[in-house]
C-alpha cells in the first residue's frame, strides 16, 4: 500500500540571485507498513488553462540547485519511513549569481522506491508518487510588475429567460511578463447603473507568459442564478488596482420568455376550450 | 547589612517563584538544521463561531527584501490539519495477472484515493516504465477496438480479438459505486480504455483523473487489462506503473 501525505502542497518564493533558502516539508506514512521512499525535483510547464502541468522531458536549470539539508538524507537517495510515522524533509534551494531574472517552476516529488521483484507470473508493479509545486520568481524586486491582458470575457447565453438555467461568465487572462501573479478581482453585474451582484474571483496563479481561466470563489464556474428581472444588464470584469489590468465589460439581456410562453399556452387552452364549446351542436 | 542580605535573599526567591515560563523557538533537531529560520512571537489558527484566522506574528523584517534577498508568497505558514495537506493512497501495488489465456481478457484493479486542500484541485497522471516485457517479447499497448486509442485518447475495448495492455479509471464513492467524478473527461464508461504513456518511448505522463476544486477522499477504481493473441510468446511479462498525484498550481 502507498498512503502518503505531503505538506505543504505548494510553495511560492521571490528570490534574488545568489540566495539560499530552505523549506521544510512533512511526509507522513499513513499506512500500517513501513515504506521505502525517494525524492526528486522535476521542472514542469503549464498545460491547459486550469492549473494543470506537464513534465515533458525538461532539463533542469543549472543555476538553481536543490538538495536536502537533513543530516541523514540526500536528495535522490532512498530512505525508509516507519509505519504511521512522519519525517521532515528540509529542501535547500540555491540560486547562483548568474541566474537569469525570470520564473522557474518545479515539483518536489516523494515517491515509492521499490525495485521490481522477480515474479513467476505476469505482473505489473504500481508505484505511487506525490508532488508539491515550487514556484520561484528570481527578481531584484520584491513585487515584480504585472502586465496582463484579458483574452476573453464572455457571457453565455447572451439572451436569457428570467427563470430556468443560470447565466455563466467565462474569462481568461494572459500574463505578458516573466513572473507569475495571482488573480484578484470581481465580476460586477449591473442593471440601470445599479449593482445587482458581485462575484469574487478566485486567487489563481497565472504563470509567466501563459494564460489562465478565471474561476469564482465558492463556485467551479462563475454563475448568476435565476430568477432575474427582465432588462439589459452589464457584466464588468475588474481586477484589483495593484494588478493594473484594464477592466472589460459585456452585455446580456434577460427576457420574460417563459412567462410569455406560459401565458400564450393558457390563452391557447382557453381558445381551444371556448371553440369546442361553441362548435358543440345543440341537442 | 543583615537587612540587605535578607532583602536580596527574598528578592532572589521571588524572582524564581514568580517568573513566568517562556517557550523559546528551536531551530534544530537530530534530523535537520534550518539555516534561515523565522523567529516568531506566535502563529497559528484562531477560530470562533464566525471566523477563522491564520497568522504569524513577529516575522523578522517582513518585506525587507533588500536585506533578506527573498520573500515568501505562499508556503510559509505551517499546515495545521490533515485536510490542509495533500494525500494520495493506492490500496494495492501488486497487480498479479496470473497465467494469461489467449483471447480471454485478464484484469486486475486497485483503488486510488486523493485528498487535496488546493483551491484549484488536482491531477493524477500515469505512465509505465515500458510496455509489458518478458525477456525479448512484449505485449504491446492496446489501440482499442477502433485501433485509434493511445495514451491521451480512450476508446472502447470489448472485442476478444483486440490485443494489448491498457487501463480504465472510474470515479467511485465510498461504497464503491461508480460516480465518474474526476474521470468522466477521460473515460466515458468502464468499457473505455487507453494506453499508459511509455517512459522508454519518451512519452510524457498523461492525466487520467482531474478536478478543479478541493477534494476530500475522492476515489477511483483503476482496471488494468491484458488480452493476448494465440501467437503471443510464452513468458512472464512485467512492467512498472507510475501513478503520480500533483495539485493544480
Amino acid at each position: 500500500m502507498f498512503d502518503i501525505t505531503l505538506s505543504p502542497y505548494q510553495i511560492e518564493f521571490v528570490l534574488k540571485p545568489n540566495i539560499t533558502i530552505t523549506q521544510v516539508y512533512e511526509v507522513t506514512n499513513n499506512s500500517d507498513q513501513p515504506i521505502t521512499l525517494n525524492t526528486e525535483v522535476l521542472p514542469f510547464l503549464p498545460q491547459g488553462n486550469n492549473g494543470s502541468v506537464t513534465y515533458a522531458n525538461l532539463s533542469s536549470n543549472p543555476n538553481i540547485s536543490f538538495s536536502l539539508s537533513n543530516s541523514n538524507l540526500i536528495l535522490g537517495q532512498p530512505f525508509t519511513l516507519a509505519a504511521n510515522s512522519k519525517q521532515q524533509l528540509v529542501l535547500k534551494i540555491k540560486t547562483s549569481p548568474t541566474t537569469k531574472l525570470s520564473d522557474y517552476y518545479s515539483t518536489f516529488f516523494v515517491y515509492q522506491s521499490s525495485p521490481l521483484t522477480e515474479n513467476d507470473s505476469n505482473f505489473s508493479q504500481a508505484i505511487g508518487k506525490i508532488g508539491s509545486h515550487i514556484l520561484l520568481s528570481i527578481s531584484e524586486e520584491e513585487n515584480p510588475p504585472v502586465d496582463a491582458t484579458i483574452q476573453k470575457f464572455l457571457t453565455t447565453p447572451k439572451i436569457k429567460d428570467v427563470f430556468l438555467t443560470p447565466l455563466n461568465f467565462t474569462g481568461q487572462v494572459q500574463n505578458n511578463t516573466n513572473y507569475f501573479f495571482k488573480t484578484s478581482g470581481k465580476i460586477i453585474i449591473t442593471k440601470n447603473n445599479q449593482t445587482i451582484k458581485e462575484l469574487t474571483l478566485d486567487s489563481n496563479n497565472v504563470l509567466a507568459n501563459y494564460y489562465r481561466r478565471l474561476t469564482c470563489a465558492q463556485q467551479s464556474v462563475c454563475t448568476l442564478s435565476p430568477p432575474l428581472w427582465p432588462g439589459s444588464y452589464t457584466a464588468t470584469l475588474t481586477f484589483d488596482e495593484t494588478l493594473k489590468i484594464p477592466s472589460v465589460s459585456t452585455s446580456f439581456f434577460i427576457l420574460p420568455l417563459s412567462p410569455i410562453l406560459f401565458l400564450a399556452l393558457i390563452a391557447l387552452v382557453i381558445i381551444f376550450i371556448t371553440k369546442n364549446k361553441r362548435s358543440k351542436p345543440l341537442l | 547589612m543583615t537587612l540587605n542580605k535578607s532583602f536580596i535573599f527574598i528578592f532572589v526567591l521571588l524572582f524564581f517563584f514568580l517568573s513566568k515560563k517562556i517557550n523559546a523557538q528551536t531551530f534544530t533537531s537530530p534530523n535537520y538544521q534550518i539555516e534561515f529560520g523565522n523567529f516568531n512571537m506566535t502563529g497559528g489558527k484562531k477560530t470562533s463561531t464566525t471566523y477563522t484566522l491564520t497568522d504569524t506574528v513577529g516575522q523578522n523584517a517582513p518585506g525587507k527584501y533588500t536585506n533578506t534577498g527573498y520573500t515568501v508568497k505562499a508556503g510559509f505558514q505551517y499546515i495545521y490539519d490533515l485536510y490542509q495537506s495533500f494525500s494520495f493512497k493506492i490500496d494495492d501495488l501488486d497487480l498479479n495477472f496470473g497465467a494469461l489465456v489467449p483471447q480471454v481478457g485478464s484484469t486486475q484493479s486497485n483503488i486510488i484515493t486523493i485528498t487535496t486542500p488546493s483551491a484549484h484541485g488536482y491531477d493524477i497522471l500515469a505512465s509505465e516504465n515500458h510496455p509489458l516485457l518478458a525477456k525479448s517479447a512484449t505485449i504491446p499497448d492496446t489501440t482499442c477496438d477502433s485501433g485509434t486509442c493511445d495514451q491521451s485518447t480512450s476508446g472502447v475495448w470489448t472485442e476478444i480479438t483486440t490485443y494489448g495492455f491498457g487501463f480504465n479509471a472510474t470515479g467511485i464513492n465510498s461504497s464503491g459505486v461508480a460516480t465518474n467524478i474526476g474521470t468522466s473527461n477521460f473515460f466515458t464508461n468502464n468499457t473505455y480504455y487507453r494506453q499508459f504513456a511509455s517512459v522508454k518511448d519518451n512519452e510524457t505522463p498523461q492525466v487520467f483523473m482531474s478536478e478543479s476544486q478541493p477534494a476530500k477522499n475522492r476515489s477511483a477504481k483503476i482496471t488494468y487489462k491484458i488480452n493476448i493473441s494465440p501467437n503471443q510468446s510464452a513468458g512472464n511479462y512485467e512492467n512498472a506503473i507510475n501513478l503520480i498525484a500533483v495539485p493544480k498550481y
